[in-house]
């Protein structure tokens, strides 16, 4: 077999079926023999960045991890931003890059780049590959580093000579990597701590991470919150962990979180984190977050984010499943009325600090958008957001009542993640309706995935948020820098009903309110990608939000002249 | 100036020994995560170790802004770092060898040796213009014979940075030991 064959032989062994990729001079040998993988699927990206986010996508929607390919130097440091989004996140990806010749290494050869030194810093691991006759085993401890323990991508480099070596492998069972402990089993003693200190406690709060999600505790989680009548909120990322409609749920914490989740965090008198990094958006000025907890008990997987940024009182490292599983016997109900102050405090604040917005100056708004999509999907359908306020609305006005229908780019915070994510997410789960939402700015970042989804008829319906500007930036510049608005505009722009016709789908603008509807009858109704372009209130803000640097019970709200 | 032996008033400065696997890269990845962390890495020594494909890197590293804990949880995150000790606070043995190049000859050089000897190093070579130098110990002991030695003109100093050992030993290990003996003496 060439070394090759053995990457494709390696990868249908792994229960690959999905490629995203791009040839090129270093990973030809590669691209030979594809042919002769039919059970292997590849998908002709029209950039890289756009496979390393249809991978991720892919990843997040099906917990299976996502494969790219992409040759040697520019081909694979524009997998750099993709890769860093799924780091971020702990998206399992494994991405397959063409090198120089091994003899050329070194030479500043003709698109030879330091991949692996590139990618270092935005991989969970890495490998050069310079001898054929470790490809099996590297490719299996790929696999594997990616999908275990706190998932993330990672990526093969392969010479090219590697690729067409001949050698006759014998495919490992097992790996051996004496460093690597992914799955910590949660110590019993910390966990019956966390389980007394929530029984007994007077004011709690939980709060979930990507974690639950990853680790499909959220149906321990739910038993926990229920059993102990504790209000349960979520990360940008945690978002359908716990389900928003129940009656106990805090819905979005942090920077742009809801008013009554905020003030029940910065009120709790424990507060229990479970699969989450506790990152600055999460606690906006560190040290006035959670001042009132008395209790601070941090699960997670992953030993390095345990006091990283606050240190826990009881700290669990483990799969979040495994340590909810094991304290859920062990947690009481309170005593008859002990909860009952604490929730009629939340009910209070959830009157006083509703998510709002703005109904009378005759714009579309985006929420006039949203609401009706949502109304039209229930809890079905999954929504890919883009980054900026587009992903905030969507976090905030959609009511995910289960994991994995929200996806987006929540730590590396990618523009033009969007679309070619909702293109991996929509292959990766055909029966599901997906909805790409993004604002204009980002979209146009990846807009020539755009082929890929007409090539492929991948359904995505594509909700074009267009305030014509940097939303979120003239919001910073509005509210946090003077007011001196400052490269934000986006007066010219492509017309996107053309783009998407120049594209080969049907696209349409929708410029008021009463069009919604019917915009949304039309992208239903038509089979394969549609593009909505809704033009949207260029002023309309997210709300609530803490201004930057500040604590965060000093949320702001939609002022009340523009309600 | 901090040194190993004198931990900033805060602590912020970690001696630690990592057993890691003899990749190549691997130097470069922990380097980078240091760099990447707001670390700052004052000693870094690379040795083998007794096992194969083992290597034992002892690094002396300042936390930076970070909670001093993460540079062991940081180290250890590595797929490529096997085991990681902080023997910051443990009972440790720190050693470092310096060789010292110094152009001296007739009677100076006889006074410049008996500083070395004084200090407890050893003239490892010499020909007619110059002698090099070896002392090794404690970070305080090498500086003291460096100072020692600068008026009679250093041509040059090459020092390996620390390296250190816990002075425990796992009760584990001590267990077995004694299980060696036992079927030693049988």
């Amino acid at each position: 077999m060439t070394g090759g064959e053995i990457v494709l032989e390696a990868l249908r062994r792994e229960g690959v079926e999905l490629i995203f990729g791009y040839p090129g001079g270093a990973n030809l040998p590669i691209y030979q023999h594809l042919a002769g993988y039919p059970s292997l699927r590849h998908v002709l990206v029209r950039h890289e960045q756009g496979a390393a986010h249809m991978a991720d996508g892919y990843a997040r929607a099906s917990g299976r991890p996502g494969v790219v390919f992409a040759t040697s130097g520019p081909g694979a440091l524009n997998l750099v931003t993709g890769l860093a989004t799924a780091f971020m996140d702990s998206v399992p990806v494994v991405a397959i890059t063409g090198q120089v010749n091994t003899t050329l290494v070194g030479r500043d050869a003709f698109q030879e780049s330091d991949v692996v030194g590139c990618t270092m810093p935005v991989t969970k691991h890495n490998y050069m590959v310079t001898r054929v006759e470790d490809l099996p085993r590297v490719i299996k401890e790929a696999f594997y580093v990616a999908t275990t323990g706190r998932p993330g991508p990672v990526l093969v480099d392969v010479c090219k000579d590697v690729q067409q070596a001949t050698f006759e492998p014998s495919w490992p069972e097992a790996v051996h990597l004496p460093g690597y402990r992914p799955t910590p089993d949660p110590d019993p003693e910390a966990v019956r701590a966390a389980a007394e200190a929530l029984s007994t406690a007077e004011r709690p709060v939980i709060l979930a991470g990507h974690g639950v999600i990853l680790s499909h505790a959220e149906a321990e989680l739910l038993a926990i919150a229920e059993k102990t009548v504790t209000p349960t909120g979520t990360t940008l990322l945690g978002i359908g962990a716990f389900p928003v409609r129940h009656p106990l749920a805090l819905h979005m914490t942090g920077f742009m979180g809801t008013g009554w989740n905020l003030r029940a965090v910065q009120e709790c008198d424990l507060l229990m984190c479970v699969g989450m990094r506790v990152d600055d958006r999460v606690t906006a000025k560190l040290d006035e977050w959670a001042p009132k907890a008395k209790t601070f008990i941090h699960i997670d997987i992953d030993p390095s984010e345990i006091g990283k940024n606050r240190r826990p009182h009881i700290a669990v490292v483990a799969d979040a499943r495994a340590a909810l599983r094991q304290m859920l016997p062990l947690v009481r109900p309170p005593q008859p009325g002990q909860r009952h102050p604490w929730l009629l405090q939340i009910d209070r604040w959830r009157e006083e600090h509703p998510l709002r917005y703005t109904t009378s100056n005759g714009h579309l708004q985006p929420q006039d958008v949203l609401i009706e999509m949502y109304r039209r999907c229930r809890d079905e359908a999954i929504v890919v957001a883009d980054v900026g306020q587009n992903q905030i609305w969507a976090a905030l006005w959609w009511n995910y009542l289960r994991p994995g229908l929200f996806i987006n780019s929540g730590g590396a915070g990618t523009m033009g993640f969007a679309l070619p994510a909702a293109i991996g997410a929509k292959l990766a789960r055909p029966e599901k309706a997906v909805w790409c939402v993004a604002g204009e700015a980002g979209f146009v970042m990846t807009a020539q995935e755009l082929s890929v989804a007409v090539e492929h008829q991948v359904e995505v319906k594509i909700v074009l948020l267009d305030n014509a500007s940097l939303g979120m930036v003239r919001q910073f510049q509005d509210d946090f820098y003077g007011g001196v608005r400052s490269q934000v505009d986006l007066a010219v722009m492509p017309d996107f009903v053309k783009l998407a016709d120049a594209y080969g789908l049907p696209g349409i603008r929708v410029d008021e309110v009463g069009q919604v509807a019917e915009a949304f009858d039309f992208a239903e109704r038509t089979p394969g990608p549609v593009l909505i372009d809704f033009r949207i209130d260029p002023e309309a803000n997210v709300y609530p939000i803490v201004p930057l640097g500040k604590g965060l019970n000093d949320f702001w709200e939609l002022p009340d002249e523009y309600a | 100036m901090s040194t190993p032996d004198q931990p900033t008033p805060i602590s912020r400065l970690r001696v630690l020994t990592a057993v890691v696997e003899d990749h190549p890269g691997v130097l470069s990845r922990v380097a980078g995560m240091i760099r990447r962390r707001g670390f700052n890495i004052q000693g870094l020594s690379v040795g083998p170790t007794d096992q194969p494909g083992r290597s034992r890197m002892t690094l002396t590293v300042d936390a930076g802004h970070a909670e001093v804990d993460q540079v062991q949880k940081q180290l250890d995150h590595l797929i490529e770092v096997i085991e990681v000790e902080d023997l910051t606070e443990a009972p440790r043995l720190n050693r470092e060898l310096a060789l010292v190049k110094l152009a001296v000859s007739g009677p100076r050089r006889d006074r410049a040796v008996a500083e070395v000897d004084r200090a407890g190093g050893r003239v490892v070579d010499a020909s007619p213009e110059a002698v090099i130098v070896e002392i090794s110990g404690e970070f305080d002991r090498i500086e003291r014979l460096v100072e020692a030695l600068r008026p009679y003109g250093i041509v040059d100093l090459a020092r390996s940075g620390p390296v250190a050992m816990s002075k425990q030993v796992p009760a584990a290990v001590v267990e077995l030991a004694g299980q060696h003996t036992g079927v030693s003496a049988s």
